[in-house]
């Protein structure tokens, strides 16, 4: 008969194991990787390494196939120490995974090295029914909906732009949305710009956008800021946003959102209109090109009708 | 809409992100278009030899982070996609 440990060295001959450094660096390229907590479902409740999906040791061959279906897709499996999961490994290797990984240590040396996990707590009754038809998508489904729910976005502009995006964003259950704008609203800006109402005229945008978006969504918390954006307060603003939402109508703003969001390594999502016409895209940072690959100067004022 | 649901698939992680392409979008011909974007080498920000590596340039005093006759409107047309337009592959019909 095998004791444990010879079962343990000879599963771990057969895998891989990585340590808590790897597993970050290769969540930090956004390389196609399956990362699995074959913990016990209470375990998982209790807190995980995003963005892991849970299939109990128990399941695991039974279940894998919901999570992948490419034999040779990086998995990464991680239990509480590293034990469960090596055996996992291996039997995921048996099935004809070639490429499985143990995280060594598991999740206990993962949060002792001071990485970040994530714990879900329940949504509520309210929740469940305001995003039942996300549940509804694959793609986002309840886990998704957490994430949104624990998402932090930054949107620059309460205007043309920025209230659509900041509404919708309100509705999908984004939990932290910033809202940053200068400027009061003014008659001529209601026919567009849906975040205010004709009660507000006068009043500053942020103001009117905040309770629009708290009116619709009582799950959001809206993070005023009712200010112009400048050097002088981007970096210290957008420091703690997920995401940031171009919505601005100059190039000069343009141009210095696009610098700090490249310095902070955050992803921009741009949009520009004038008049019948507008554009999109992201710029993420080292994946893509940026605004000033786009526009290396501003565009000459002739090209651009005023 | 289109920010607001590339934001929703860039937070959950799902889906193709609009990273490297630029969505135009024709209201009066309600024509939508792609251009495949690439990162400029000699980008000033995020190219080989990075010139800018803080925001110093936006100071003010501190020169022209946007160059004068900036007439603060909105987009420019899809033909006038600054000069990195011209290494750009054809617009191709998307949307």
């Amino acid at each position: 008969m095998k004791t444990l440990r010879e079962m343990l060295a000879e599963a771990r001959q057969a895998i891989r194991e990585e340590g808590p450094e790897d597993l970050k660096a290769r969540l930090a390229t956004g390389e196609p990787l399956v990362l699995i907590d074959v913990r016990d479902p209470d375990e998982y409740r209790d807190g995980y390494i995003e963005p892991a999906v849970n299939i109990s040791r128990g399941f695991l061959e039974f279940r894998i196939g919901t999570a992948t279906t490419d034999p040779n897709v990086s998995i990464v499996l991680y239990c509480q120490t590293g034990l469960r999961s090596a055996l996992a490994a291996k039997a995921l290797k048996d099935l004809g995974y070639t490429n499985v990984i143990n995280l060594a240590g598991g999740y206990q040396r993962w949060v002792q090295s001071g990485n970040a996990t994530v714990k879900d707590s329940p949504l509520t009754a309210d929740q469940i029914q305001r995003y039942s038809r996300h549940f509804l998508l694959g793609q986002i489904g309840e886990k998704g909906q957490r994430k949104l729910l624990r998402s932090k976005v930054l949107v620059i502009g309460a205007g043309g732009l920025g209230s659509p995006t900041a509404f919708y964003l309100a509705a999908a259950g984004v939990g932290t949305l910033g809202i940053m704008d200068g400027d009061r609203v003014d008659i001529t800006n209601l026919q567009r710009q849906i975040l205010h109402r004709t009660s507000d005229i006068g009043r500053p945008k942020v103001e009117s956008a905040t309770e629009t978006m708290r009116a619709l969504n009582p799950d959001v918390t809206v993070v005023p800021y009712p200010v112009r954006i400048t050097v002088d307060n981007i970096e210290e603003i957008i420091k703690d946003y997920d995401l940031i939402i171009d919505g601005s109508d100059n190039f000069e703003t343009r141009y210095l959102v696009n610098d700090a969001c490249y310095l902070l390594g955050k992803t921009n999502v741009h949009g520009s209109i004038f008049q019948f016409e507008g554009m999109a895209t992201v710029f993420a940072p080292d994946q893509g090109p940026c605004y000033r690959c786009l526009y290396p100067v501003p565009p000459p004022p002739g090209l651009v009708p005023s | 809409m289109v920010q607001a649901t590339e934001a929703v698939k860039l937070l959950v992680g799902f889906g193709e992100p609009l990273i490297g392409r630029l969505l135009t979008y024709d209201a009066l011909g309600m024509r939508f278009r792609e251009v495949k974007l690439r990162r400029d080498p000699n980008c000033p920000l995020c190219g080989k030899n990075p010139t800018i590596k803080d925001l110093s340039i936006h100071m003010e005093g501190a020169g022209q982070a946007c160059a004068p006759g900036d007439n603060g409107q909105g987009t420019s047309p899809p033909s006038a996609v600054g000069p990195a337009a011209s290494t750009l592959p054809p617009a191709k019909p998307g949307g």
